[in-house]
């Protein structure tokens, strides 16, 4: 009965956390191009 | 170079995280009341306690804005990056404290949220933040800075006041398991789990915010230049 909620609990840690991990390398990304569009 | 050294912090971060994971989900034993579920404490419990780091950072960052403003332009904005960042990891960190805790309370309260003092005043913190973000998004010119710090300032007023919740009124939250009465504490075993994982976090954490605030110092240069550019075709 436990182990779902125990395992909802990890799944939404992690996917929030590289959720954010992601958002920052896509806003990395975007500012390379801008960079390069700047040269 | 500075990408191989990159990619070695965060192999190590990496190996850290599966060390914490290991220890919440293997080599912890099982408590003996609420079961396998309460393994989520090894994953709230530090994402509260790291929250609190974040904001922290954020206050002391927000206040150097506000003394540097005037006086030192640079440093202020180089200040107001890690406020910008600290907010940003500190809203990360307290979602899964709010999403984690109705996931446990749940099978163990037999409800998913009560408005107590400790989890109103976690959602109120969320809040502040969140809407210190949304300042910063939508409020335009060269004040949105000094707002934002403002806001932060009074926003960390709240703090304090989660931390104590469940120690000054009765709640629903448990009574706290570290620095609390001659009862709390934790069993060895359970303790050894609970410390890699706040280990495992904070350094994550830190290197997130490292991440955070580089992107945003990159950011401020490339809005610096556009600015420039503007000016010079006026």
């Amino acid at each position: 009965m436990g182990n779902k909620f125990l395992v909802a609990a990890y799944c939404c840690t992690w996917a929030i956390q590289l959720g954010y991990l992601l958002w920052m390398v896509v806003k990395w990304q975007s500012q390379k191009s801008k960079i390069g569009a700047g040269k | 170079m500075k990408k191989l050294l990159f990619l070695l912090v965060f192999l190590g971060v990496a190996a850290l995280m599966a060390w914490g994971f290991d220890q919440a989900m293997f080599i912890a034993p099982t408590e003996a009341t609420m079961g396998n579920v309460q393994r989520i404490f090894y994953y709230h419990v530090p994402h509260g306690m790291l929250s609190y780091l974040f904001f922290s950072i954020n206050f002391v960052a927000s206040v150097l804005v506000l003394a540097w403003r005037r006086s030192n332009p640079a440093k202020a904005l180089a200040a107001d990056a890690w406020a910008l960042a600290g907010a940003e990891v500190g809203v990360v960190f307290s979602s899964v404290v709010l999403i984690t805790g109705p996931l446990w309370a749940k099978p163990v309260w037999g409800i998913w949220w009560t408005w107590d003092a400790r989890l109103t005043t976690s959602l109120v913190l969320w809040l502040i933040y969140v809407s210190y973000l949304l300042v910063r998004r939508f409020a335009a010119g060269p004040e949105m800075q000094t707002l934002a710090a403002v806001l932060s300032v009074f926003g960390a007023l709240d703090m304090p006041i989660n931390y104590l919740a469940n120690r000054l009124w009765r709640t629903q939250h448990p009574a706290p398991v570290i620095g609390g009465d001659a009862d709390s504490g934790m069993a060895p075993p359970i303790a050894t789990a609970f410390v890699w994982n706040i280990v495992a976090w904070a350094v994550w954490g830190l290197l997130v915010l490292a991440i955070r605030v580089y992107i945003e110092r990159r950011q401020q240069t490339i809005d610096g230049a556009a600015a420039q550019a503007a000016l010079a075709a006026d």
